[in-house]
């Protein structure tokens, strides 16, 4: 004969938690100074990708510093033009979308990123034009599209909307 | 401990309200690079350097990644304490005593102008009772100035009398943001922030850097030879939430001061220090700060000041540099006071020198009503 | 003479993804008093406390004034450093100094973070300079999923040998009480099916947020050789911290970059007499973010020959039970409250010194172990731990 079941216990009722919502916008107005406000201001008035150059070591610092990081001298006003185009030396893309906490965007999926490696020699790092991940490659042969309204220009790096393969 | 730590050089920019026209790196490097001419070292020569800037002022997580470039950072060794730049002098000067590095550089930097000090000041309280209440630092220390006004009879004049002689002081430093040839009247007229606070009683908002080079005793006689010592230091934590504590009492200050002046073989402040460069974001602190470093007793501070004493001339001058009150920004404040006491020691300090100073107190404070404090003991002997 | 520096308490909460029952303060409080529950000590004996902490990832500007009160910091001295995902190890270093220097006896070092507070990938892309990180940002996961991709360029290493990383460190994390990731992984495939997050990682790749805290109390040798028996001894500590490479930060592709593992080790090792890490350290508790990244630190931190950290896994070699065990504890990917991370990983070399790692103790005896933090742009901080000195 079936033994009568267990009484079920009684469910343990969870403890509720107080929490304290807070959204915190915090606005910041930041200058970029000497150097990174020449690379904004080319950016916006010509279109142009500058760099910086060592007086020491040549090498060609873009984001531009003021000090040059490896020898630690003071570095100058000497600029270099860089050019537009390039190749994809490395790339990724986002899947799962991540928030800019600095523009309250959220990044779409797929997202690429590259690392450019520029005709002359200095990598620059940005966003690719192709969102098809199956089609992203290293090697294809990319180049600068920009804002071409002057009005939304001014944003630096921004500026540059993506790099596009060429010949598409 | 068999070597002292010396400070060899000093550098600071002009304190200034708003210095749009560079970003953090570059007004950092503009005091880099004095104590870098000072010394004739370069970047490379630099053993570590010890930085101070607050993520949520720069508004950049790891915000020392704004200003790595110019303090060498490259493939060496580099920390950020963030507390008042004083903590990095204390923490410069531990690596030294270790024996582990023997030249560090220490930096601090804010640009107030860039951020809503507001929203960031109300971030330091705990988010779950004091931050709804929307209190900022200033709302905060009004209401210890309040109290300790109440307990011990403190007058509104003499903490306006604290900013006409700050300020006034501050006529001989060229590096000041704001001088002024103000009264008790002018400060009492002027505007209310959060009452009893008024505007000439606050410090302005400032941009500006500050830069030291700390070494060890051997190498610091050779880099200078002016080195002023690091006698003692100490810091100490008072606890966060407002009602927890008597606001009119400075127990971590007395704490900090204690033994700081033990190290330093300090036992009667007013007798053995020369000058002292005391942290008062707000006027009254002044007075209450100097009960804590124990100049006089509790309550005290209004009478210490009506007395003379600490004006330039008198016994023990407070804040010839004209004080933050005169200009400075969180986080390089107390660092600093630490520069002016250093030029004091090396008789460079033009026309706010006090004759003769051998011994001098440096004092930082960080958060919301001297939450933190820290005291530092100088010495050219 | 610097003062020999000893740990004589460590303390851990259980870590895991929310903690909704405590808020900050009470968390970081269980650490304390389990630090000194270990050392048998009271809160009275400490001379001064230490903080580690990112702000930005809970949105609770000075924390360490914020806990004053229930961590036994108020009326002490003490202050707080950071420096990303270092800050746990640059916290470990500043203790080591200010008892080092003779300046305190006794102090408490604590890392915390309490990541349900807030969005931590959010705040990590604030770490790229606002005017220069519009759009390229991606956090620290972008920048490891470009290191994956060089190091299978490289060093020919494969899915499969990072799935394996995967399951040891899930393995270990299933025999470490305080772990937070303990998902009883079987084979090779179960990671392999998981998600991707950046490509090429995957969800499983990657190291979670977490919310816990870790605090160790520091001795100066007097006081240690009273308090206990056994005492693990900081043998040194080595910062190294540098620039973003322009090319890769994790993984520099052009094999032209400087990496600060490499110089960071090669100055530790020096002032040591490790000429031979496999044979001079016992094990190493490494911060690898990524299953890939603990490949490859493990050529860096030259435990194998450059292109070679694959072979450590297929051997076996990194095992519990093996030649060369790393990461024990299960590592960052099983457990990541930032500001603790780099303290934890001491924590839990300095336990399997002491023998007191329960069952996650390696088989073989451990002398010797070298504990690593990592941050920011690639920096590195390590410390090195013994059982005598």
């Amino acid at each position: 004969m079936a033994k009568a079941s267990p009484k079920k216990k009684a469910e343990e009722s969870k403890p509720e938690y107080i929490h304290v919502k807070f959204e915190m916008p915090r606005r910041y107005n930041w200058s970029t100074g000497k150097y990174l406000g020449h690379f904004y201001a080319e950016a916006k008035e010509n279109k142009k990708i500058v760099g910086n150059r060592c007086p020491q070591c040549k090498e060609i610092w873009v984001p531009p510093s003021g000090v040059c990081p490896k020898c630690k001298v003071e570095m100058g006003w000497d600029w270099v033009e860089l050019p537009q185009t390039g190749e994809v030396y490395q790339y990724t893309y986002l899947v799962m979308p991540l928030w800019d906490p600095h523009y309250g965007e959220k990044w779409a999926n797929p997202y690429p990123s590259a690392i450019i490696l520029l005709d002359n020699g200095v990598f620059y790092r940005h966003r690719l034009e192709e969102t098809d991940k199956d089609k992203l490659k290293v090697g294809t042969r990319v180049q600068a599209v920009w804002k071409e309204d002057y009005e939304e220009r001014g944003e630096g790096p921004a500026d540059i909307l993506y790099f596009k393969e060429i010949g598409k | 401990m068999a070597e002292r730590v010396g400070v060899v050089a000093v550098g600071q920019t002009q304190y200034h309200p708003d210095r749009s026209d560079v970003s953090e790196e570059e007004l950092a490097y503009e005091a880099v690079v004095q104590v870098l001419e000072a010394t004739g070292l370069t970047l490379s020569d630099i053993d570590s350097a010890v930085t101070c800037s607050q993520d949520f002022w720069d508004g950049r997580t790891i915000s020392n990644m704004n200003i790595q470039r110019v303090v060498g950072a490259h493939l060496g060794h580099e920390d950020k304490v963030a507390e008042d730049g004083i903590n990095a002098v204390y923490v410069g000067m531990s690596q030294i005593l270790s024996g582990h590095q023997d030249i560090v550089l220490v930096l601090a930097h804010t640009k107030e102008s860039q951020a809503d000090k507001s929203v960031v000041e109300n971030a330091a309280f705990d988010p779950a009772l004091m931050r709804q209440l929307g209190l900022d630092f200033v709302s905060a220390a009004a209401m210890q100035a309040k109290r300790y006004m109440y307990k011990y009879g403190i007058t509104a004049q003499q903490c306006a009398k604290v900013a006409v002689k700050n300020r006034g002081n501050a006529k001989n430093n060229p590096l000041a943001q704001e001088p002024m040839d103000i009264t008790v009247e002018d400060v009492l007229g002027s505007k209310v922030l959060s009452s009893p606070i008024r505007l000439l009683d606050t410090k302005p908002t400032s941009d500006g850097a500050c830069a030291l080079i700390l070494a060890r005793e051997e190498k610091a006689k050779k880099l200078t030879n002016k080195p002023v010592w690091i006698l003692g230091a100490s810091n100490c934590y008072e606890v966060h939430y407002l009602g927890d504590r008597d606001l009119a009492d400075c127990e971590a200050v007395v704490k900090a001061a204690k033994k700081a002046y033990s190290m330093a073989g300090i036992n009667n402040p007013l007798k053995q220090i020369d000058v002292a460069e005391v942290s008062e974001e707000y006027s009254y602190q002044e007075l209450l700060w100097m009960e804590g470093l124990g100049f006089c007793g509790r309550g005290e501070g209004g009478k210490l000041l009506d007395s003379g004493l600490t004006k330039m001339g008198g016994k023990l001058p407070v804040n010839p540099s004209g004080g933050v009150l005169s200009g400075n920004p969180v986080g390089v404040a107390g660092m600093a006071r630490v520069a002016e006491t250093v030029l004091q020691l090396r008789g460079e300090a033009g026309d706010r020198q006090v004759k003769g100073a051998q011994v001098a107190l440096a004092h930082g404070v960080t958060g919301i009503c001297g939450q933190h404090q820290c005291v530092m003991i100088l010495g050219n002997r | 003479m610097p003062n020999r520096v000893a740990i004589v308490g460590i303390g851990q909460t259980y870590h895991t993804s929310r903690r909704p029952d405590v808020n900050q303060p009470e968390m970081v409080a269980e650490a304390v008093r389990a630090a000194l529950a270990d050392a048998q000590l009271s809160i009275k004996d400490i001379e001064g406390v230490f903080f580690s902490n990112m702000e930005t990832f809970e949105g609770i500007f000075l924390p360490d004034h914020g806990m004053a009160a229930e961590v036994g910091a108020f009326g002490k001295p003490g202050l707080k450093v950071c420096t990303g995902g270092t800050s746990g190890g640059s916290v470990v270093c500043e203790g080591f100094f200010f008892v080092s220097s003779g300046l305190y006896d006794l102090v408490l070092v604590i890392g915390f973070e309490k990541q349900d507070c807030g969005d931590t990938t959010a705040a990590i892309s604030a770490a790229a300079t606002p005017m220069w990180g519009k759009g390229a940002a991606t956090g620290a996961i972008g920048e490891f999923a470009k290191q994956a991709l060089s190091y299978m360029e490289t060093s020919g290493a494969k899915e499969e040998h990072a799935a394996m990383v995967r399951l040891k460190a899930d393995r270990n994390a299933c025999r470490n009480p305080y772990a937070h990731l303990k998902l009883g992984l079987k084979s090779v495939d179960d990671v392999l099916q998981s998600a991707y997050l950046v490509w090429p990682l995957r969800i499983l790749d990657f190291c979670p947020q977490s919310c816990g805290a870790c605090a160790l109390v520091f001795a100066s040798e007097q006081r240690a050789k009273k308090i206990t028996k056994k005492p693990v001894w900081i043998a040194d500590v080595e910062t190294v911290h540098q620039e973003p490479f322009r090319a890769g930060v994790f993984g520099d592709p052009t094999g032209k970059e400087t990496y600060t593992q490499h110089v960071a080790c090669e100055r530790l090792y020096k002032r040591n007499g490790i000429t031979n890490p496999r044979r001079d350290i016992d094990t190493a508790e490494i911060y690898e973010p990524s299953n890939w990244e603990e490949m490859n630190l493990c050529e860096h931190f030259h435990f194998c020959e450059k292109g070679e950290g694959w072979k450590l896994i297929e051997k076996g070699i990194t095992e519990i039970e093996g030649e060369f065990p790393v990461n024990c504890s299960g590592g960052v990917i099983a457990t990541n409250p930032i500001g603790a991370t780099p303290i934890i990983r001491v924590a839990e070399a300095a336990l399997q010194i002491r023998g007191d790692a329960g069952e996650h103790q390696a088989t073989r005896d451990i002398k010797t172990a070298l504990a690593s933090a990592l941050g920011g742009p690639n920096w590195t901080i390590l410390t090195l731990l013994k059982r005598s000195l």
